[in-house]
């Protein structure tokens, strides 16, 4: 989308195009002054803009869960597994109409710095095989972030 | 049958019997059925009534499901047909219908014929004022549901802002001073990081303050509370509400405040979670019979008519009881593929606009002093 945003932009292509994902997106943390609050920095596969103006309180939505948690977040079937009715504190979810998601935390100096999310909009889902091979396609790391094992987590 | 007394003849009275809505029903001294109308073969089994008709003792107990009594809804217990000596003029009783099931009736049962015992019984469908009774109950339920929330919402989120936050802002001061004392860095570096969680800490509860209802609706007015409230939908769910203000500071009664502040959070809420937009209009103003507010989208809009409602459909329900508590009306125009307006209209002239009796001081500025 932006070819300015650099590194993170090109991995986040990448990865789309190579694992078949319809939707890609990286969270930050904001620093301390902003009061921790995470943001969706970059994305690949957007269908808007709309993910550039959310901003998410460390525990709300996606990003937020697995920031507080450190922990990777699946949700094989969005309509099946999140209540309707509580589907707007996932707002990424639904300005990118996605229906089946996972987010895995990404670590530097031990701490949670930001989120990657990859899902799908109707043709595929992802499954815990899925989150396995989202894994192993990375290598224990994303840019200049550690990912960790899932059987560390 | 009487022959004609003052005007009345027989014909008059069969076209009574036939015509009359309600049913009645001729009872021997025995309880056996002999006769009933045109309206009552309407209502009861066609079994029913050749079992009826047969006899058979209290064969009309197949039907009958009791009537109202003090002590029952449906009490069999001293019943009209065996109890000839309590006033059965009129009473309430539940009958079994063959189309319709259970059904309340006004009934009579009255004596027609001393001497051979004959007894009438009239009845009177009560469905429709039952219900009509039942919706007025639950109006004015879900109006005192809807004040009993918003006075609620109003005293938490008021302690939340007003004890609980300024408790936690004076344990920070606190803290800040630790900050300068003589203290080791080990400690320091732990006072940073309590000053850093009790910050997050005191802004949550201020977030739930103003989640639960905005101090700035009450102390600042409509346009701030709306202000700080779209700014924390872009945050939130990263649509954009373009706000056209147009009051420049009027104030106006706290229970139309709250009316306009609640009906236009539900339209952007379901502007964003329905419409599929990136950005939703809300325009603000006053004209000389009142305040106006309108929230527009550009979204794939719906059928005002189809009663199949995306979610659970109280949300326009609640709306719409809102806006009767002032008095105001409210339009609702969409079309599938078209986009969506809410109009909101609320008189703001004398009768509408009497102080609010919380605090008068801040109920000013009504339409017609311009």
């Amino acid at each position: 989308m932006h070819q300015s945003s650099g590194q993170y932009q090109t991995i986040l292509d990448q990865l789309r195009e190579k694992m078949g994902y319809d939707f890609v997106s990286l969270a930050f943390a904001q620093s301390e002054a902003d009061g921790f609050v995470l943001t969706w920095q970059y994305a690949s596969g957007n269908l808007n803009n709309r993910y550039k103006r959310i901003v998410l309180q460390s525990g709300k939505g996606i990003a937020g869960i697995v920031y507080k948690t450190g922990k990777p977040m699946l949700v094989e079937d969005v309509a099946d597994e999140l209540n309707s009715g509580d589907l707007f504190n996932y707002p990424i979810l639904i300005s990118e109409r996605l229906t089946s998601v996972a987010a895995i935390p990404l670590y530097r100096f031990e701490r949670v710095e930001g989120i990657l999310l990859a899902g799908y909009r109707e043709n595929s889902r992802f499954t815990r095989e899925g989150l396995r091979m989202l894994h192993a396609q990375l290598r224990g790391e994303f840019g200049d972030f550690e990912v960790k094992e899932m059987s560390v987590l | 049958m009487t022959p004609q007394t003052s005007g009345i003849s027989s014909d008059l009275l069969w076209n009574l019997y036939r015509n009359s809505p309600e049913a009645v029903l001729f009872f021997d001294a025995a309880n056996h059925i002999i006769a009933i109308n045109p309206a009552a073969e309407r209502l009861f089994d066609p079994k029913l009534l050749s079992r009826l008709s047969s006899g058979g003792n209290n064969a009309f107990c197949f039907t009958c499901r009791g009537y109202t009594s003090e002590e029952e809804l449906m009490s069999c217990l001293n019943c009209y047909l065996s109890s000839p000596a309590r006033d059965f003029a009129s009473f309430q009783l539940f009958l079994e219908t063959k189309e319709r099931g259970l059904l309340p009736f006004s009934a009579s049962f009255f004596p027609i014929e001393e001497e051979s015992g004959i007894r009438v019984l009239m009845l009177r469908d009560l469905t429709r004022p039952l219900m009509t009774q039942d919706s007025l109950n639950r109006n004015t339920m879900t109006k005192s549901i809807i004040k009993a929330q918003e006075d609620e919402r109003k005293r938490i989120s008021r302690e939340l802002h007003d004890s609980v936050a300024q408790e936690l802002i004076s344990s920070l001061v606190d803290l800040r001073v630790l900050k300068y004392l003589n203290v080791q860095d080990e400690a320091l570096q732990k006072i940073q990081q309590t000053e850093a969680s009790l910050t997050r800490l005191l802004d949550q509860i201020r977030n739930l303050s103003v989640e639960l209802r905005p101090a700035s609706l009450d102390d600042l007015g409509l346009e701030a509370a709306f202000r700080s409230h779209f700014k924390w939908i872009e945050k939130n769910y990263g649509v954009l509400v373009r706000f056209t203000a147009e009051l420049n500071g009027t104030r106006f009664n706290s229970e139309i405040e709250t009316v306009v502040y609640r009906i236009c959070q539900e339209s952007v809420l379901n502007a964003l979670k329905y419409a599929d937009v990136d950005e939703i209009a809300v325009r603000l103003f006053e004209r000389e019979d009142g305040l106006e507010l309108i929230v527009r989208d550009e979204g794939c809009g719906f059928d005002v008519n189809a009663r199949d409602p995306k979610g659970t459909g109280l949300g326009l329900y609640g709306m719409k009881e809102r806006t009767e508590l002032v008095n105001g009306e409210l339009t609702i125009t969409s079309e599938p593929g078209k986009g969506t307006a809410v109009h909101l209209r609320i008189p703001t002239g004398k009768a509408a606009a009497a102080p609010a009796s919380g605090d008068p001081g801040k109920s000013y500025g009504r339409g017609e002093e311009k």
